[in-house]
């Protein structure tokens, strides 16, 4: 039997449809939440095997803690944004990851908890074990604020078969090369437009190991003053545009937008390229004998950045049940027994001195990071970064880059950049001293 | 003899006097009207007009996010003024508008005129032209970034086959805009192409017979017949266009982060890392605000010459 519906009561039948649709959405919403006791952390993850790794890491969690690891995992773009919504919505994770460039502006801004009284309360927790660049990167105003699970400092990639067709005999594995003796093995490898010597990014995140191998800095060691302009900063930036830009040695510029050393590097007609150990477990594919060396040294010896990343609470995680959770959390997370999670897929080193080496052959020159991190070979420096790094970023990322492509010189750049950077820079000082003064 | 032709006046019965007629608003159509309008207007007031106003209140505060938000007063709007990077992308965002618009309406409107030739297979034709608008920007703007790559990328290979030589498009201070601005136009002719069609496929053809019948040439058949009773959907299109342009932000961020130096920075980009990566939510919120002062402006503008231009055929 069929029934023809008036269309009032089509009307109305679908107006109470709309009325339960709505209603059982906001159920649903209510009821989105992770469960109750549940160890709940925050995280990038922008491939597939990124994602294994997080997932092995939950399992470790839900072993170790015996309650359910939820993971909340953000493509690394949208990363801080999500993160900082959360964060100011109460929703955040009890630890989040944090990239060490961006510490000090987090912590500066009372997002998350110092942990230094934590640390002090448990004697199983040693800091110790962790690279002293780690701790460095991790911490604020003399304050630890995150704990380190990765840390790695820039090295020198280079390609074993096209200096062994050169003729080109290899360099040391142990003693980093003069500049001088860089630029001339880069122009020696060059063919234009078939071969090139050199790759690295056209930005101050590559630039600024070049600086600190010539004993300079960004800003001043107080943070309140840009020092690119300093003769030391200068010779570096100069030397790094000059293979751009005079001595043609570095593959052309192709947009500054995907520029990517390691695409330019893994086409297999560049010699060297500057890059973190976090591109070994991408460098594996390349079709060409390779290896990693330390960094060029300058006139203050091969210091490249050390960079780093760490989970951190958040200051709405206060006292009880949820910050003792949170710190058994944070604890597992950086254990040796996660961090060898992390080693053997091989992402990359480890913060910690005791958790296993990221690296299986290639490279073949393994143990030069965690020999490096330990300061018995070459050197590193911590990536010194100020409470406003994004916005002096964004600065230096506005004529920076145009100095690699020769379209503005490098005093001109660094003279209309430096009025600006000083008010970024005092800005930072203004930070620090409200953070100083909200501590009490 | 006088004829009474007062029309007749139906005297209402008394029963019927003491009724009071439904005002319109409380009919059953229209609250049947307001039922179908209301998820609509909720979301408008939640998503649209609430953050305007928060936006406002926003703009008189100093804000991080995580400290307590502390009275600016107008100091946001006064720290425009000195703003080298905020005039600049206003500037350049004028620059993309002001290109972009009357290329994507001179496309558009060409290819409509086009298929509305009785071209053969228009269905597909018009599915095919469609799909840029169609495609998601980001996808579309990393093919672009390729197809420009300076000496192996398609576009100047192209060139190179007239015997020009491109220019390195997404790298150079003067071609960065423009490089924007033909990508940007490729992705959205299809939008006003369409709706053009529509316009183009409802004038009535006794129109054009009997221009052809006064002996009306094509160009003047277009001039005085074509564009007239076109002018509603160009109205249409140039005022969500001109919306759409003061908006730019994704194909920028993707295709040159606002570079070279600031040439592609755009306003609302500009707004995103104020907000967003600087922290800095009141003075972000008052660049909005600024923003959406010049679109309210520049779009009452346009409704007022709407009155000379457009003709509407009731």
């Amino acid at each position: 039997m069929s029934t023809l519906l008036s269309r009032r009561r089509f009307l109305e039948l679908t107006g109470l449809a709309g009325l339960g649709a709505a209603a059982a959405g906001t159920v649903a919403g209510c009821s989105s939440g992770p469960p109750s006791g549940a160890a709940t952390w925050s995280m990038w993850s922008s491939s597939a095997a990124e994602k294994k790794v997080w997932d092995d890491f939950g399992k470790y969690v839900e072993q170790q803690l015996d309650v359910k690891s939820v993971a909340t995992l953000t493509p690394s773009n949208g990363y801080p944004t999500k993160l900082d919504l959360q964060l100011v919505s109460g929703t955040a994770s009890l630890v989040t990851a944090l990239n060490g460039t961006l510490i000090p502006t987090y912590a500066a801004r009372g997002a998350h908890r110092p942990l230094d009284d934590l640390i002090a309360a448990d004697p199983d927790f040693k800091l110790d074990d962790f690279y002293e660049t780690s701790q460095r990167i991790s911490s604020f105003n003399g304050k630890t604020y995150a704990i380190g699970f990765d840390v790695a400092p820039t090295v020198m990639y280079y390609n074993k078969d096209l200096l062994t067709t050169q003729g080109i005999p290899l360099p040391s594995r142990t003693e980093p090369m003069s500049w001088a003796t860089f630029r001339d093995l880069c122009k020696q490898l060059t063919k234009p437009g078939q071969q090139y010597g050199f790759t690295c990014a056209p930005a101050i995140d590559d630039l600024v190991s070049w600086i600190y191998c010539a004993g300079g800095n960004v800003m001043s060691d107080d943070g309140g003053r840009s020092t690119l302009g300093d003769p030391e900063a200068m010779e570096a930036l100069q030397y790094v545009i000059d293979l751009f830009v005079k001595d043609k040695v570095t593959p052309p510029i192709k947009n500054l937008v995907t520029e990517s050393s390691l695409s330019n590097f893994m086409q297999g007609n560049v010699a060297f390229m500057q890059n973190g150990p976090w591109q070994v477990v991408n460098a594996r594919k390349a079709k060409f004998d390779w290896d990693i060396i330390p960094f060029p040294a300058g006139s203050a010896g091969s210091k490249p950045r050390v960079s780093g990343s760490s989970f951190a609470i958040p200051s709405g995680v206060r006292d009880g049940a949820e910050l003792d959770l949170a710190w058994k959390l944070m604890k597992t997370l950086t254990s040796t027994g996660a961090l060898d999670i992390y080693a053997k897929a091989g992402r990359n080193n480890p913060a910690r001195l005791s958790a296993g080496s990221a690296f299986q052959p290639p490279p073949d020159n393994l143990g030069i990071v965690q020999e490096i991190l330990a300061g018995k070979l070459a050197g590193g420096h911590a990536f010194d970064v100020t409470t406003n790094w994004n916005q002096v970023k964004q600065l230096l990322g506005q004529d920076l880059p145009r100095t690699f492509l020769g379209q503005v010189t490098v005093p001109d750049a660094i003279n209309g950049l430096t009025p600006r950077l000083d008010i970024l820079m005092r800005q930072h000082l203004d930070t620090v001293r409200q953070a100083t003064a909200r501590k009490g | 003899m006088a004829v009474d032709t007062a029309p007749a006046v139906t005297t209402p019965a008394p029963s019927q006097q003491s009724l009071k007629p439904t005002p319109r608003w409380r009919s059953r159509e229209a609250l049947t009207a307001w039922l179908f309008i209301l998820p609509s207007l909720i979301g408008f007031l939640i998503f649209t007009a609430g953050p305007v106003v928060a936006a406002g209140v926003i703009s008189l505060l100093n804000w991080n996010l995580f400290s307590a938000p502390t009275w600016a007063g107008l100091h946001n709007f006064a720290r425009l003024g000195p703003d080298p990077t905020f005039w600049s992308a206003l500037g350049n965002t004028a620059y993309f508008t002001l290109v972009s618009v009357p290329l994507t309406i001179l496309v558009s409107l060409a290819l409509a005129l086009l298929l509305n030739q009785g071209v053969r297979r228009v269905a597909v034709l018009r599915s095919l032209l469609l799909l840029p608008y169609a495609t998601i920007t980001v996808a579309v703007a990393f093919v672009w970034i390729w197809l420009y790559i300076p000496h192996d990328g398609l576009v100047n290979a192209v060139l190179g086959w007239f015997g020009i030589n491109g220019p390195e498009w997404l790298i150079s201070d003067n071609w960065a805009m423009p490089a924007l601005i033909l990508m940007s136009v490729w992705k959205s002719f299809g939008f006003g192409m369409v709706v053009f069609l529509a316009g183009l496929q409802a004038i009535p053809q006794q129109l054009y017979e009997a221009g052809r019948v006064d002996g009306t040439s094509p160009w003047n058949s277009f001039r005085h017949i074509t564009l007239p009773m076109l002018s509603p959907a160009l109205f249409f299109v140039i005022v969500t266009s001109v919306i759409g342009s003061f908006q730019v932000f994704d194909q920028a961020l993707i295709m040159t982060n606002g570079g070279p130096g600031t040439r592609t920075t755009t306003l609302v980009m500009y707004i995103y890392r104020t907000g967003f990566e600087n922290y800095d939510q009141g003075y972000a919120a008052a660049q909005s605000l600024v923003l959406f002062a010049f679109i309210v402006v520049i779009t009452a503008g346009q409704f007022l010459f709407q009155r000379r231009l457009v003709h509407y055929d009731n």
